[in-house]
Parts: structure tokens; sequence; C-alpha cells
């Protein structure tokens, strides 16, 4: 970009009126896709399985009722056991969903806390803390989870927070080189400079100024929990006691959906996991451009 | 005849409100083996203007009228085939900043023998290094060093490298975009003397883009100077800076604050004398003088658009109030 | 220090630090290993014992330790009671079939998404290159092992005509060599196809963002004022330099082919580390699964430092200044 360009963008700025982020969002093609996808996806997931009239679990009363292909009564068919699929894939949103989000709130307080440390204090806090993500940032994830998960068992706690305890790497690090730079703004001297504590700082500060990144890398991180749940889930890890999706696909795998065709049962359950990953994708890149414009060469 | 004639040139980049005309018909000429010097504040289209010459413009700008008549022929209307062959084997140019204008990848001798390979096909590979190695001699570089990456230089070693890669085709024309910016003041000087040097003993045409006029008073045949993506004056050096005795110095108000506004680099300035308000914005409509804002001297009919007239011996300026200006 | 040295140093620490967290992974954090299996096997008292043994599970923990330490060095990694063999034959044979799955997509991801990465980012801002970037983040989107369950549903049940278990088909009779690569060669389609249809999308998102930016930098401009065509600058100037947050990313890549190889191989029945960690998982066969997260642990390290080996190579900012 030449001096000239640089400049009339600038006037360009200007002279507008900065619209909020999620004005912004909106008008980010690519994010209001994002967005649709997620609100209609939620609104299946929470209100789904109190409408549909069929027990995820219940079991069909015979041999016939095994592997029916969709029908009016059972818009999706019946699995292995003859249970109504479209209820366990709106059961299973639910799970997927939650789980997906309640990972990434665990491995962002982590990540964030660790990258503002790291940042903030520098020297030894930070070669110790760098280390430490350096470390799990290089260990295998997906085989440490199955190594976690078999060794404490299954429920849906401990999955949350195995897929938790490894996804905060990333976010780590780039809290922390945020923070850096935030550090060596004007505003911290200053503060300092009145007596302000290192928490004052941190959390009047610093934190503020971090918001929109890790909000950016938070919904990123999303997608990456529910493929880690449906994975985990898949490999027979799961909770054995919860419908997810990838817990679908472990017992539509296992009872031989797949040789017999029955594409109703592992269809929807791989749209449904591609549908939400996408959709935070799409929601969180778009998110990062909106507010970063210069992080990314965009789209 | 001229090397390069500019008649009319107009360039426009999209803008929230419609276009911005960077270049709004700008009318410029240089001479075979003339060093002419472009000044203006930064954002005032000379970049752009400089690099439409060999088109060299960024995706979004367009060229919208005007011709830019390059050896006789019109570089606006040829191809990207033509355009490619016109390039660096006919108007190379030094780019400002070079530590970012060479690529940290490549050695410098290689880049500078990339066009060399790319033009004169003809050239063997041993003749081609040893014009890569004399190039880098004429900069002031050891030949050794051709083997080294850019992050190994200085600035001013970069820059130098940057000049003898810009002759590595024998060009007719040089254009050098701000090329001593970020560099302390003795390599400024150093780069400047250089530049002068080479232009006379190649015999190329050079145009020196400046931020800053004492640069180009100490080393150009000619100046222009561009506010707002016009020509608001142009003349010979001497005539233009007044270090000719009988003739006045600057004409324009805004050449003559702009004057007052960068220490000299050679001459010691008593004070330097910032020009109040900023340039117009683009993105909307001008009309009539773009500098009257911040004018002392503006009154009514400077809302006309005033032409450039001669004050003699070639000497231009584009204002309505030269009667007055001549004074202040 | 020369540069080359201290990476090495990093290796090593590395190493030990993977070693150690394996360590209390499987004989601190569970307590008893034994009674964490005997939760799901039925043992008799003499597979009890060996299984002691196998763990190293008297004395203390730093007794414990350096047998740990001393067993690996000898290359013991324990007794398999599920499949009846030493763990580190069971390894030697996964490790390699995992290898060739590995080698071969990484080699078809590598080449088939640079090459479409360049192509849209080269393209910034046009249609190709914002129909490149959707295409790829819903590829993206995918879990592994389901693309590998729609793989096995269309050439398994629909169309047929392509193997999907196994690494060669069972009861075969080679008449040669050939023979033989031909039939390994054919199982390897649907988990190469599987793998790559979802890291390949990963490669061209790196890519073409990495080409995009570079682009924008002042050496294209001077490649472009140099009259280069645009194939030797996208190509000379600007790949080149693309190539280097690729290479960064490559940590990413790495974990994320890993994992993809581990669902590939349970889908499609490969019998490499993936299926073994599996079918260990299942037998909840604890030596086993030991063994299985510790090489592929071991063998991720290297090929990042086979990466960070290249990088140096290719930055010569960063070879001259460490």
């Amino acid at each position: 970009m030449t001096s000239d360009q640089a400049a009339q963008g600038i006037d360009d700025i200007e002279y507008e009126k900065p619209p909020s982020n999620w004005t912004l969002l909106w008008g980010d093609r690519m994010g209001r896709w994002g967005i649709i996808i997620l609100v209609v996806v939620t609104v299946l997931a929470v209100f789904g399985p109190m409408i549909w009239p069929f027990d995820p679990a219940a079991v069909g009363e015979d041999s016939s009722s095994i592997f029916q292909p969709p029908s009016s009564a059972h818009w999706l068919g019946t699995d292995e056991l003859g249970r109504d699929v479209f209820s366990q894939f709106l059961m299973g949103a639910r799970i997927s969903l939650f789980v997906g989000i309640m990972a990434t709130l665990i491995a962002t307080v982590i990540g964030a806390g660790i990258g503002v440390m790291a940042g903030f204090f520098r020297g030894p806090v930070d070669s110790a803390a760098m280390g430490v993500t350096d470390f799990f940032l290089v260990v295998p994830a997906l085989p440490l989870m199955i190594a976690l998960a078999a060794i404490f068992g299954q429920n849906l706690l401990i999955v949350i927070i195995v897929i938790g305890a490894l996804a905060w790497p990333r976010t780590a690090r780039i809290v922390r080189s945020q923070t850096l730079s935030l550090r060596e703004r004007q505003f911290v001297p200053r503060a300092r400079s009145l007596g302000a504590s290192n928490a004052r700082i941190i959390r009047t500060n610093i934190t503020p100024h971090l918001l929109a990144l890790i909000v950016a890398n938070t919904i990123l991180v999303v997608a990456g929990c529910i493929l880690a749940e449906a994975t985990l889930s898949f490999i027979g890890l799961g909770d054995p006691n919860r419908i997810s999706w990838g817990s679908m696909l472990h017992f539509g795998f296992v009872s031989g959906a797949v040789g017999r065709g029955a594409w109703w049962y592992f269809l929807p359950p791989g749209l449904g996991i591609l549908v939400v990953v996408l959709g935070f994708t799409l929601v969180g890149q778009s998110f990062e451009r909106v507010t970063n414009p210069k992080m990314r060469g965009g789209a | 005849m001229s090397l390069l004639e500019i008649r009319g040139l107009t360039v426009a980049y999209p803008g929230k409100h419609g276009d911005v005309l960077a270049v709004d018909g700008v009318d410029f000429s240089i001479g075979k083996g003339e060093f002419v010097g472009l000044a203006g504040e930064s954002g005032c289209g000379k970049t752009t203007m400089a690099m439409a010459i060999p088109n060299l413009l960024p995706r979004n700008a367009r060229i919208t009228a005007g011709s830019v008549v390059f050896d006789g022929a019109d570089l606006t209307t040829m191809d990207e085939d033509g355009l490619r062959t016109v390039r660096w084997n006919e108007i190379s140019v030094v780019f400002q900043g070079a530590l970012n204008a060479l690529n940290p990848v490549h050695t410098v001798g290689s880049q500078i023998l990339e066009p060399i390979r790319v033009h004169d096909r003809g050239t063997s590979e041993a003749e081609a290094r040893s014009r890569m190695e004399e190039l880098l001699e004429a900069v002031g570089i050891p030949a050794g060093r051709a083997g080294d990456f850019p992050h190994q230089f200085s600035g001013g070693m970069r820059q130098r490298v940057m000049i003898a890669m810009a002759l590595a085709c024998r060009p007719q024309l040089v254009i050098a975009d701000e090329p001593i910016t970020a560099l302390d003041v003795m390599t400024q000087a150093q780069i400047l003397d250089l530049l002068r040097s080479l232009c006379d003993r190649y015999g190329l045409s050079m145009l020196l883009i400046s931020h800053d006029l004492s640069v180009l008073a100490q080393t150009c045949d000619r100046v222009a100077v561009m506010y707002a993506g016009r020509i608001v004056e142009t003349g010979p050096a001497g005539r233009v800076f007044g270090s000719d005795e009988h003739h006045g110095g600057a004409r324009h108000p805004y050449t003559q604050r702009l004057l007052r506004a960068y220490p000299n680099i050679r001459r010691e300035r008593v004070f330097i004398e910032g020009i109040p308000g900023y340039p117009p914005d683009l993105t909307q409509p001008q009309s009539g003088c773009r500098f009257r804002a911040r004018c002392d001297l503006a009154i009514d009919k400077c809302a006309e658009e005033p032409t450039l007239v001669d004050v003699g011996g070639d000497h231009r300026a584009a204002c309505w109030r030269l009667d007055q200006a001549v004074t202040s | 220090m020369p540069p080359l040295l201290r990476r090495i140093l990093v290796l090593l620490v590395s190493l030990f630090a993977i070693v150690t967290f394996n360590f209390f992974l499987f004989h601190v954090i569970p307590g008893d290993p034994i009674r964490l299996i005997a939760r799901t096997q039925k043992l008799a008292p003499d597979q009890v014992e060996k299984l002691r043994q196998s763990f190293g599970l008297d004395g203390s923990l730093i007794e414990q330790y350096f047998r740990y330490l001393s067993n690996l060095l000898h290359g013991d990694l324990g007794y398999s009671f599920s499949l009846k063999e030493p763990v580190s034959d069971v390894i030697g044979r996964a490790l390699l079939n995992t290898l060739i799955l590995l080698t071969v997509s990484t080699i078809i991801v590598v080449v088939v998404g640079i090459m479409i990465g360049v192509f849209a980012g080269s393209r910034h801002g046009k249609k190709a290159d914002s129909a490149t970037v959707v295409t790829s983040l819903i590829f993206w989107s995918l879990p592994t092992f389901w693309v590998g369950m729609l793989l096995v549903f269309t050439f398994g049940v629909w169309i047929g005509g392509l193997p999907i278990s196994g690494i060669t088909t069972p009861n075969a009779v080679y008449h040669s060599g050939i023979d033989y690569v031909m039939d390994v060669a054919r199982h390897l389609i649907l988990p190469t196809i599987t793998l790559a249809i979802v890291d390949i999308a990963f490669f061209i998102i790196i890519t073409r963002t990495s080409l995009v930016d570079v682009m924008g930098e002042d050496y294209m401009l001077t490649a472009r004022g140099k009259g280069l065509t645009r194939r030797t600058m996208v190509w000379k100037h600007g790949f080149r330099n693309a190539l280097l947050p690729v290479l960064t990313a490559s940590v990413l890549y790495i974990s994320a082919l890993v994992a993809g190889a581990i669902q590939v191989e349970v889908v499609f029945s490969w019998p490499g580390m993936g299926l073994l960690t599996y079918n260990s998982v299942l037998a909840r066969d604890y030596p086993v699964l030991e063994a299985c997260f510790l090489v592929t642990a071991i063998v991720v390290l290297a090929a990042n430092f086979g990466a960070d080996l290249v990088y140096r190579r290719l930055d010569p900012r960063v070879a001259v200044n460490t």
C-alpha cells in the first residue's frame, strides 16, 4: 500500500461513525450465514426434544421395529434397537452444543488466564507458562484425550474437562502476545504511576482490550471442541448414558448401520456436526475479520 | 521531444462516496537526461502519479483519463505483456523503504540478476554476473557481498542495493520514491549524491519524489509541487527555490509554506513552521484552488479553478494571487 | 551455541518431558493400574503378578520411575495381556503401517493443498478465491471419521469396487512383490482420500491466507515493477515467503493429521497405531494404550523437529541470526 492510499484510508475511517461489532458481523456475508445456522440449531436443540413425541431412549417392541427407514411417524427412521433417530438427533444437538460450549469455557478461562499472566508479568512467569503451553501444543491432543478418558472413566463431566483442559494452548499464545503489546501502551505506565495495583491494571487496562480477541478465538475453539467431543464419542469414550451426535455415529458404526445401508441413521448426525462446526467457524472467522481487519487477509 | 509526456492524467480510487481522484488532470513531462523532483505532503498523490507511469498502481486504482506517452508510446493503453517489456527495462523504480522492497528470502545478487535475465535474454550468465558485480561496486558495495541476504545489510546499504537493482537493465527513466526517508542524515546526503552521479554517468532521466523540498533543491534540474492531486507549481529548481539571484523563488503560497515546513538537510535552518490545517478530504468532490482553505491569501476568486501560469523562464504556478504571493 | 545444537537440546528436553508426563499419566494418576484393569478384566493371579511386573509397581515412586526409564531405554514397553505378546512387537508393526498412511496422505495434502491455496490466494478478492475459501471451510468442518463412513457406504455398499477394510485382501495369494504392493495400494486409496479431504482444506486455508498477506508486501510491488510474469511473481517471490507461516502452522497440521489418522484407521480397520489405540481402549489394555500414546507423541515431536529444520533452511533470517 502506498502512503497516498494509506492517507486516504485514514480519511475514510475518520468520516464514518464506527458501527458495532455485531452490525459488522451481520454485514459480513459469512458471518451472517454463521449466525443464521447457530440460531436455527440452538432453537432445535433447546425446544426440539420438548416437542418431538418420541423418547430417544425408548427401545422398539420387536425385531420388526429395528432399522426402519424414514416414515411419517419416525421422520428419520429407527436404529438398531428400534429407537427413534430423529429424537436422538434433537437430543444429540443439545449434548454436542452443551459439551462444546462448556469445554470451551474451561479452555478460555485457562488459556486467557495463562496468556494474561505470561504477557503481563513476563520474565520467569512468561518462560514457565510458555514452556507448558508449548508442551501441550506439541503433544498430540486426540491420543492424549483418549488416554485421559480411558483412565478417568466415562461421563459427561470428564469428557468436558478432558476436552477443555487440552483446548487452551492456542488461546494462551494469542492472548499472551496481545497482552505483551497492550502492556507497552502508554496507559499502563500512566496507571502504574498513579499507584494502580497489578490486579487493577489487568482488570481495567488490559482485559477490556483483549475482549474482542478472546471472543473471536472462543467462538473458533467451540468448533474444535464440538469436533473433539464427536470424535471421542465415536471412539466409544463418551458418556454411555447420553446421546450425542458422536455417540449416535459410534453406535451406528458398531451396529453395522453402514453395511446395512441405513443412511437415515448415520447421515443426520454427521451433517449436524458439519453444520454446527461450520456455523461456529464462520462466525468466529468473520468476527476476527471485522474486529481486526489487519490481522488476516480477509476473504 | 521529451522522454515522458503526461497529459491530463487522472487516477481514481473507489471511495465510500464515489471516486477519489488521487491524481486529477495532471500535465507533466521529463526530458532525456533530466533530473526532476516531485514534492508534496503525504497523501497529495505524488506516489500515485509516479506509479501510474509504468502502471504499477494497486488493483483498485484506475486511470480514468489522460495519457502517459513514454518514448513515443502511450503506456495507459498498453496491455500487460507490453508493459512487462517496458518495466525495469525502460522504467525502473527505487522503492520507498528498501528493507520491505527487497525480497527477504533471495540474495541481493540474485535479485539484481533477475531483471537482467528476464529482459536481456541475449546476455550470457557470465556477462550478467559481471554486470551485477559492476553495479554493486558502482553503488559502493563490495561485489563479494552479492551472496548476502537483505537483512544482513544496513538501511543505507539496502537502499544502495535497490539503486543497483534499478540500474540493472540500463533503463531510460528511474523513479525514486522517497528513497532517503528512514535513513540518517549523513546517509541521506550520500544516497542523493550517488543518485545524481549515476544519473549523469549513465545519462538517464530521474524522477525523485520527496516530501522534503530541500532535498529536491540540492539535486534536481527541475521540480514540480503537488497538492491534493494537482500540480500547483513547476519550474527549474534554481528559479523555484530562489537560488538564482534575480528570480523571486517560489510563487505559490503552498510551495512557500512547504519550504518553511522542513529543515534543510545541508544548510542550517533557523526555524520550522508547520502549515496549519489539513489537506482537503478527497473523498468529497473538489473545486477551485484546493489550497484555499489553508491559505492566508485566499479570496472569493479562489473558488474558481486556477491554471498554471507562466511567471517567466518556464516557471509556472497555479494561483490567483500570484501578485500578492511574490511579496510575502 | 550453534542453532542446530540448541534445537537438538530442546528436542531432548521435550522428549524427556513427554516420557515423564507419560509416567505420571499412566503410573501415578490412576493409583494402582492393576485395580483399574481388574475393573474390566477377569484376571488370574499369575496374570496379576505378570502385570505388576510389567508395570514395575513394586518399590517407591522414584524407584518405579527409574525402572520405567531403564525399561524404555531397553525398548521394553511391557506386555499386552489382550494380544499376549510384548507391546514393542505390536507397536513395531502398527507404527510402520501408520507411517505408510501418513506419508502418502501428507504428500498428497501438501502438494494439492499448496496448489489450490496458491491458486486462491493469488486471486484474492475474486470469485474463484471466495469459492475456494467457502468450500475449504465446509470440508474443514467435516468430522474425519464420518467422511470415512460415507466412503465406506459409497464404495462398500452402494457402488462397490474399492476395498474398505484392512491393509491387504484376506487370504490373497501373491505371485510377485508388485502384486502385494498393488494390493496394499488399493487398500490405501479410501483411507488416504478420507484423511486428505479434511486436511487439504486446512492446508488450503493456511496457504491462501499466508499468500494473500505476502502479496500485499512491498517486495511484491518490486517484483511487478521488474516486469516479471505473474507466474514468476507468485511462485518465486510470493510462494517462497508464504511458505514460512505455513511451516509455522505445521504444529497444528501434524496434530490434526494424527487425530485424523486414528479415526481413519478405526473406520477402515487399517492396522496401525490408531486402530491399536482404539482396540486397546476397548480391551482396556493399558500397557498398549500407554505405549501407543508415548510412541505417537514421540513421532509427533520428531515431525515437528523436522518441520523446524526445514523452516530454518528456508528462512535466511532465522538461519543466520540464531
